[in-house]
């Protein structure tokens, strides 16, 4: 199976002749390059499609590492959830290269971003193709470095360098739970690779603690990566980076990878009910926090950051109600539509001469006809408008939330509402009513290129048929993703008789359906009074009042996290590096080179002093620690001497 | 025990071809005796036993670690190319120190008894004393090296007295005498015990783990750059070796003992190494304080003291010198082109453009950077990775949390040269002997091939 060595291979080489190259290569050739080697991987993963068969192929290029008690392989795994996620990433990786040609031309680090887009490319392929968790990790940890090279790719100004820190840094936080499973891992399976783990948890019982440990852990690394309570602030920063970045890492796939890893590892999380609860929850708190944020943002692509961070939420809502293919489901629509919606919303910011706040936009629909329609098949993709492809995967994961805990579902509803609404306030406030920005802006109105609008028509077909490989049961036609996805989730139905045991009978399928189509139209009516004749604009900023504020602010979240993690952590570093390092170590080197002109005996004074405060310290330091290690040994033993 | 030999002939030798020869060929012979030091190890190659009356061990696993030491020091010789050409350096006398110290640091690592490693040890550092305050015109040169004495000299009283109370205990300064003392009685075991934490203590000094860290900063900083990259990366291998074949051979029985206060060093070096590093505007102190958090990820092998935790230790020191190597030669050369109130300016800003100024200096950077901070595909991950499930394997999961947080911290820090030699500048080209260049880059290789295929090293422990 040469193809699937040669998927991750095409974008590595044009990583390297885009990133060695830079400045070398002219201008027309790089996206060419870059692009090519997209396309390529998709053809390749197309091919090893077409030669595969029911049961999964390892391909393992050479042993990572091979000691005693430690054997990894530099493998792949080539199965049914490999390939989904596969030709969504170089499906819309490719399409997404494809409007960067456009939409980047005028940026003079083109050479240069079009190797990160290779590189990340590359890594999340590793991510998905690995055939074990250290594989995946290389890649989650590749995606994490190229998310914060691309994010910082502006690099201008430092808001936008801290924005990138900051998801760099929040990553890293969930990795330590990513680790700290694979350690875990590791130590109770003795093996990483994903088929020798699931074989072996076969062997465990449903709850069985050490199991909820990995599980847990692993999960903290996906709250990192796909932005869930508490470790999503990060994500709505990264806006910061270029608009197709925003588009391929923080929407479409980068942020999918931790509902992937559950997927993956399926098994386990089966096996520990406790954690799929945990997710379920955790999902559901984002899905409604991420949207009540949305409903008041005015930045075109803050909105859809918030947007992103609420369907996330979704899509774990369903993983932890065991709807594992539900969830993946919305991974690929989402993919669709929110790639989508990000795209158009580059090619609105294009025209608006780099302009984001939606207050300075409105009646944008007669001047960039086939952005505003694209994005409107967006806007009715992700609300969840039948046929459109949101519609399918959302409410399958709403019947399945329905049938596992009736609250969950009404609270999923809100959200749902609330979704429908804040999309549309954002497609009324931009495209209808007059224009409101200045003569400027609208002089420079203009329709994006060929290389832009390209890729907003194929993904707004995609949005609108793309639901159709999974139909729900009622209507009698084949769930093709479903039947596709079976094999993967054998084992989860081997260790767990309530898995995939559906209860719902057809009526109550319709009658949900219905009640998620009503709520979306009321919803989007409602949108509609407010908004819809353009007359209604979010007001200033210094307008917001109440508790409008309060969500505006983003609840004050990163603010808090300002209080109680980054001002200690940076009070306690500054401590160190200005008081016990500048302050007492420093100031005397300092002076010492002063002390030049003082008399000799005066730095020899200084000298002694400082190294004899040294000395102080370390001779503090081994008395607490002989005392700590002997000090209740040393007591007992002075006692008996005693009494001897 | 072969190298041990050539490196004290070839220092005399050193000395005397710094009266005859001119001092720009001095570095080509200084490298041609290092080759031959370590070419000669393979003499020993699968002869183990005990040489001089048991006074050294050889075995394969030994000469690995003495190989790792040599090619540092080759390294390091590299990257001092043109660093001595002015008319106040004596290099023939450097090259004769640092291979006496090499001296010190192979004794270091095989010693059968506990003499050898005092005399090993003294080698080490009398050498580095003289070493640190080599430029004699520089006053914080100077004042490091005092400094460096007078606490080094402080250490080895602690570990002297650390050295006669084992005697005590046991009658015998062989190492594996420590478990003869297995059956005794609670009141002859308490001497054995503090000895046992005196030698610990005198030797983690020497690798700076915290709280016996407050001279690092200083003497890396006072030091010429070239020394504090031999300090940073042969000494710490040196003493990391001592200390496990002292844990692993004669305190082994012990565990419960010195684990406990061992995981607190651990912590602390962690922590104090990583967060002080984030705000200091030095380059040189960066990597010291990076240097001290590194000792505490070493000694995470001491705490896993698995079947596998030698063959650990091995990769990260050598992954550990690759980076630090690189990472101080870039800076050497950029720091000598960029002279501030007439010295090497050692700021971080001097990384400024980097790119645009040498773009494979930059790269190379980068890399080492990475490497440092243990991000995958290169050496310094695995390093990482495996010290970590060592300590994972005794169920120190704390610890575990406690070194990816800060691996996190350190990202920080690590970032920081990074950036800077991405920033637009409009001073020159940077120039560079083509020694050091090519030093350097068999770092990065390296660095990058550990990463990719870490087995090809890994598996030779």
């Amino acid at each position: 199976m040469t193809f699937i060595a040669l998927i991750p291979l095409f974008p590595l080489i044009g990583f390297l002749i885009n990133g060695l190259g830079y400045g070398k290569i002219s201008k027309t050739a790089v996206p060419w390059i870059g692009t090519g080697a997209s396309l390529l991987s998709f053809v390749c993963v197309l091919l090893a499609y077409l030669n595969f068969k029911e049961t999964a192929i390892i391909v393992n290029l050479f042993d990572w590492i091979s000691i005693a008690g430690l054997n990894v392989g530099f493998s792949f795994q080539l199965d049914q959830l490999s390939i989904i996620m596969l030709f969504v990433i170089t499906g819309v990786g490719t399409l997404i290269h494809l409007y960067s040609a456009g939409y980047m031309s005028h940026d003079e680090g083109y050479g240069k971003f079009f190797a990160y887009l290779n590189l990340f490319l590359f890594s999340m392929i590793l991510l998905v193709l690995g055939g074990n968790y250290l594989m995946m990790f290389i890649g989650w940890e590749g995606v994490g470095l190229c998310s914060y090279l691309l994010i910082g790719f502006w690099n201008k100004n430092t808001d936008y360098a801290n924005a990138a820190r900051k998801a760099f840094i929040m990553n890293r936080i969930g990795d330590v739970g990513f680790l700290i499973g694979i350690f875990l891992i590791l130590q109770n399976f003795g093996t990483l690779e994903y088929l020798e783990v699931f074989e072996k948890a076969k062997a465990f019982h449903v709850g069985d603690g050490i199991i909820v440990a990995i599980t847990m852990a692993l999960f903290v690394g996906a709250m990192g990566k796909s932005a869930q309570i508490p470790l999503f602030t990060w994500l709505p920063d990264a806006m910061a980076g270029p608009t197709p970045v925003s588009a391929l890492i923080h929407a479409a796939t980068m942020v999918t990878s931790g509902i992937y890893m559950i997927v993956r590892s399926n098994v386990l999380y089966t096996l520990s009910p406790f954690t799929l609860e945990f997710i379920a929850w955790i999902g559901l708190a984002t899905a409604l926090l991420g949207a009540t944020i949305g409903l008041f943002q005015n930045d075109i692509k803050k909105v859809l950051a918030y947007s992103t961070v609420s369907q996330l939420g979704y899509m774990f809502l369903g993983l932890g109600v065991m709807a594992y293919s539900s969830g993946l489901f919305h991974v690929i629509t989402h993919a669709f539509f929110k790639a989508l919606l990000f795209l158009g919303a580059g090619s609105v910011i294009h025209a608006m001469s780099d302009d984001q706040d939606i207050r300075n936009m409105g009646g944008l629909w007669s001047k960039i006809k086939i952005t505003a329609i694209t994005f409107l098949v967006g806007t009715i993709a992700i609300s969840g408008i039948p046929p459109f492809s949101g519609f399918f995967s959302k409410d399958e994961i709403l019947a399945h939330v329905f049938e596992h805990n009736k609250i969950m579902w009404a609270l999923g509803m809100l959200g749902s509402f609330m979704t429908a609404f804040y999309m549309f306030r954002l497609f009324f406030v931009t495209f209808k009513g007059s224009f409101r920005g200045t003569e400027e802006q609208k002089h420079h109105l203009h329709e994006s290129p060929k290389s832009m609008t390209t890729p907003l028509i194929v993904l707004a077909v995609l949005s609108a048929i793309g639901g159709f490989i999974g139909f729900p049961e009622v209507f009698h036609l084949p769930h093709r993703l479903n039947e596709f996805l079976s094999p993967i989730f054998e084992n989860s139905r081997l260790v767990n008789s309530s898995f995939g045991v559906v209860h719902i009978s057809h009526n109550l399928e319709l009658i949900l359906m219905g009640a998620s189509v009503l709520v979306a139209v009321i919803s989007i009516l409602f949108a509609y009074m407010v908004f819809g004749n353009g007359k209604n604009v979010p007001v200033a900023d210094s307008e917001v009042v109440g508790l409008k504020k309060l969500v505006y602010n983003k609840y004050y979240i990163d603010e808090l996290y300002n209080k109680v993690f980054v001002g200690p952590i940076s009070a306690i570093s500054f401590f160190f590096a200005n008081v016990i390092d500048k302050k007492l170590i420093d100031k005397i080197v300092n002076s010492v080179g002063e002390g030049v002109n003082f008399s000799s005996k005066k730095i020899k004074e200084l000298q002694v002093g400082v190294t004899g405060s040294y000395i102080l310290f370390m001779t503090l330091g081994i008395l607490l620690l002989v005392l700590y290690q002997f000090g209740p040994s040393l007591l007992s033993t002075f006692n008996l001497l005693q009494n001897k | 025990m072969y190298p041990i030999i050539v490196f004290s002939v070839s220092g005399l030798l050193m000395l005397f071809l710094g009266l005859s020869v001119n001092k720009k060929s001095l570095l080509p012979y200084n490298l041609l005796f290092m080759l031959v030091g370590l070419a000669s190890n393979f003499l020993d190659w699968n002869a183990p036993g005990l040489y001089f009356n048991g006074m050294l061990e050889i075995s394969n696993p030994i000469i690995l670690v003495q190989w790792v030491l040599i090619f540092a020091a080759i390294l390091v010789s590299g990257i001092s190319s043109r660093q001595f050409d002015d008319t106040h350096a004596y290099p023939a006398e450097y090259y004769a120190i640092m291979q006496f110290a090499l001296v010190g640091a192979l004794i270091m690592v095989s010693f059968q008894n506990l003499l050898m490693l005092f005399v090993g040890l003294e080698i080490l550092s009398v050498g580095l004393y003289v070493l640190t305050g080599s430029d004699k015109r520089n006053l914080r040169g100077n004042e490091a090296a005092i400094k460096y004495f007078l606490m080094g000299s402080f250490a080895t009283g602690i570990f002297l007295f650390g050295v006669a109370m084992f005697y005590g205990a046991t009658g015998s300064f062989d190492i594996s005498s420590g478990n003869s003392v297995a059956n005794n009685l609670l009141e002859g075991k308490m001497f054995f015990w503090l000895g046992m934490v005196f030698i610990f203590i005198g030797l983690l000094f020497k690798i700076s783990a915290a709280p016996f860290h407050f001279w690092t900063a200083d003497v890396y900083q006072g030091a010429p750059t070239v020394f504090s990259a031999f300090m940073a990366t042969i000494v710490k291998t040196a003493v990391i070796f001592a200390l496990f074949r002292l844990a692993a051979y004669s305190f082994n029985l012990e565990y419960e003992n010195w684990s406990k206060f061992l995981v607190i060093i651990i912590g602390l070096s962690m922590v104090i190494g990583n967060v002080t590093a984030v705000f200091q505007t030095n380059f040189k102190r960066v990597l010291a304080f990076s240097s001290i958090s590194q000792a505490g990820f070493m000694l995470l092998s001491l705490i896993g003291l698995g079947a596998q935790s030698y063959g650990n230790l091995g990769f990260y020191s050598l992954s550990y010198a690759l980076a630090t190597i690189s990472a101080f030669g870039v800076f050497l050369v950029i720091s000598s082109n960029t002279i501030v109130e007439g010295r090497p300016s050692e700021n971080i800003n001097v990384f400024d453009g980097l790119f645009s100024r040498n773009p494979d200096l930059a790269i190379i950077l980068l890399i080492s950077m990475l490497s440092l901070a243990g991000i995958p595909l290169t050496s310094g991950f695995w390093s990482k990775f495996f010290v970590l499930n060592d300590a994972a394997a005794k169920g120190y999961f704390w610890i575990l949390i406690l070194g990816v947080l800060m691996s996190a911290v350190s990202l920080y820090y690590y970032f920081n040269p990074i950036r800077a030699s991405f920033k637009k500048t409009d001073l020159g080209k940077i120039e560079i002997s083509s020694l050091s260049k090519y030093t350097l880059y068999v770092c990065a290789a390296l660095t990058i091939l550990f990463g990719i295929a870490p087995n090809i090293l890994r598996s030779l422990f």
